[in-house]
């Protein structure tokens, strides 16, 4: 339904795509993650035929993005990133006019309308004025002009931002109901929305499509390492030389410097029965203060951060505040996961990575 | 084909009933009705005063044709301020991304927009010539009608060639005050161009003359139906929706 092959976008001296290859079929939701600026805007313009690639190409239901644009604006919805609303216009003359833009016919238009907003719950403000409503309304409208016109492909960038818990999850509902027959694509950076509404996903850095998977392989290709976070007081290169000697530590990532001598590591190491033992074992024994140890899941947020910021030397130390050096505990701590009530009592960080992991 | 037309419409439809629902267009619609009429109305004032001083003189054709050149101003200073929003709006609003990604070419929606401004422009000009010909028709001897139905059209066409080319400066600008002023300031140049002519000697005297908005809508005021007018004026609506379209798409590769 929608395939992109070797797309390349260039703005000026900037690069902002490098040969994205991703596809998505019918009935199947697939999320574009990524970090801000990653690229995910510039890949949905481009689908929805509001940007020109510069080079590679895409294709939805078999059109040609480049060469055959009208047929695939027909064939389309797409929610931009700030949903594009006339403020003085009320919700329902808004949507009659996008449904006329968008070539329905006289004898859909009621219908196609009227169906648009049951589903996106806009039903008490219809006769409102748009710039009369709330950021989560308009979010809402934004998604109900997407849809109005039943296109097979629907492109969504970051549909959930601004509403909230409840809206979010009527918002993710809608969208597993629109998949049943479409194709629906997201974009978003905060993770437990592709965890909990997408299938497969396709995660974006730094312009490049770093990995597409289903949710199930990416965490699966995970398994192969068990990942450690400790807390320990001891000087750099003490605790390096610890790692060293101990075989089944493949790589470590320091996190931060909460105060001096005492930092937070984290170590993947080799999976073993006795592994938490050979650690705490070896930590002590070279004069290691060990404050605490954590066994970390294989979440999508570990996942995800492996992915995207892969550096060249994995050793090299981040002496950045906790939330500033972590987008992602950022993005979590700011849009917590909703479907837990548990969640809603004590939304801390670790709880909130428990919640996202398998 | 009929896609297109309906997607004309649609835009058509949609800019019609913002203005009607902006209380702007009634205070314009209001300002103009006034001055409008005041013109009118001091012209007949001054042809009638000249006859009583025993002047031989057609006061009911020579007041119409001072009054339609006089709304040469008028019309110079209100149109900007109908086609200073009409992309403006949309790109404060973030709308340009809806109309490009809707099946609708960049000049469907600049016909669309034209067509919408300048049918409030004739809805404000409607109750005007009402006036005009309740005032006329029982002008003795009777009024040729040739003379205000060719005067009418000449001020239909400027007012279409000014806002073709306000919607094309509205195309560039961020705000729609900026968009006003470099209107006046492109329509300004446009009509003055022919003093430059004078200035500068030939051969600019011939084509500034052959550019300039005032002197054909002299030309079409006085009753005189030139075609090069005619045309002069409709390459100036082409040309101004020529290069809203190229700006419109121009605008896209920008990064935002």
């Amino acid at each position: 339904m929608i395939e992109v092959e070797h797309l390349n976008k260039v703005y000026g001296s900037t690069t902002a795509l490098q040969d994205v290859t991703f596809e998505a079929q019918p009935g199947e939701i697939l999320g574009l993650l990524g970090p801000n600026g990653a690229g995910k805007t510039t890949t949905m313009r481009i689908l929805a035929g509001y940007l020109p690639a510069t080079q590679g190409t895409a294709r939805v239901a078999g059109y040609d993005v480049h060469d055959q644009p009208m047929a695939v604006r027909q064939r389309i919805g797409y929610l931009p990133e700030v949903p594009p609303l006339y403020p003085n216009m009320t919700v329902e003359s808004y949507l009659h006019f996008v449904s006329r833009l968008k070539g329905l016919s006289a004898g859909d238009r009621p219908v196609r309308v009227r169906w648009a907003i049951d589903q996106c719950n806009l039903v008490a403000v219809q006769k409102t004025l748009i710039h009369k409503l709330s950021k989560g309304f308009r979010q809402r409208v934004g998604i109900a002009q997407a849809i109005v016109h039943d296109p097979p492909a629907i492109i969504l960038d970051e549909p959930t931002i601004g509403l909230d818990p409840r809206q979010i999850i009527d918002v993710r509902n809608l969208i597993k109901t629109l998949a049943q027959d479409k194709t629906v694509i997201l974009s978003t950076h905060i993770l437990p929305e592709v965890n909990m509404t997408c299938q497969r996903v396709a995660i974006i850095s730094y312009g490049k499509v770093v990995a597409t998977s289903t949710l199930a392989d990416l965490k699966a290709q995970q398994s192969d390492q068990v990942n450690y976070e400790l807390d320990l007081q001891g000087s750099k290169a003490t605790v390096e030389n610890c790692l060293k000697t101990l075989d089944r530590v493949m790589t470590w990532r320091w996190q931060t410097t909460q105060q001096p001598q005492r930092r937070k590591v984290r170590v993947a190491c080799q999976p073993h029965p006795d592994l938490g033992h050979q650690l705490t074992h070896g930590l002590v024994h070279s004069g290691i203060e060990l404050h605490e140890m954590r066994r970390l899941g294989s979440s999508l947020e570990e996942i995800y951060l492996e992915l995207t910021t892969r550096e060249p030397n994995t050793q090299e130390e981040i002496e950045v505040d906790d939330l500033e050096a972590n987008p992602i505990a950022e993005a979590v701590a700011s849009t917590p996961p909703l479907d837990s009530p548990a969640q809603e009592m004590d939304p801390s960080l670790d709880d909130i990575e428990d919640e996202i992991s398998p | 084909m009929i896609l297109i037309f309906n997607n004309i419409l649609a835009i058509f439809r949609k800019e019609l009933q913002g203005y009607f629902k902006s209380s702007l267009a009634y205070i314009i619609a209001g300002v103009f009705w006034l001055l409008a009429c005041s013109l009118f109305v001091s012209e007949v004032q001054l042809w009638t005063a000249q006859k009583v001083a025993g002047q031989v003189v057609d006061v009911p054709q020579e007041s119409l044709k001072s009054f339609l050149s006089g709304m040469w101003w008028l019309v110079m200073f209100i149109l900007p301020s109908l086609s200073m929003g009409l992309y403006a709006e949309e790109r404060r609003h973030r709308t340009l991304e809806l109309l490009a990604t809707s099946p609708i070419t960049n000049w469907a929606v600049a016909l669309g927009k034209l067509m919408a401004v300048w049918t409030l422009f004739l809805t404000l000009m409607l109750p005007v010539a009402g006036f005009e010909l309740l005032y006329l028709i029982h002008a003795n001897p009777p009024i040729t009608l040739g003379i205000f139905f060719v005067g009418h059209l000449g001020l239909l066409l400027l007012a279409a060639a000014i806002l073709s080319l306000g919607l094309f400066i509205s195309s560039l600008a961020d705000s729609s005050i900026l968009a006003i002023i470099l209107t006046y300031a492109l329509i300004l140049v446009l009509s003055l161009l022919f003093l430059l002519g004078e200035r500068w000697g030939e051969p600019w005297v011939g084509i500034f003359d052959q550019l300039s908005l005032v002197k054909h809508y002299v030309t079409l005021s006085q009753g005189v139906l030139d075609m090069s007018s005619v045309i002069l004026f409709a390459s100036y609506i082409v040309l101004g929706l020529f290069l809203t379209a190229q700006s419109i798409d121009l605008f896209r590769f920008q990064r935002r």
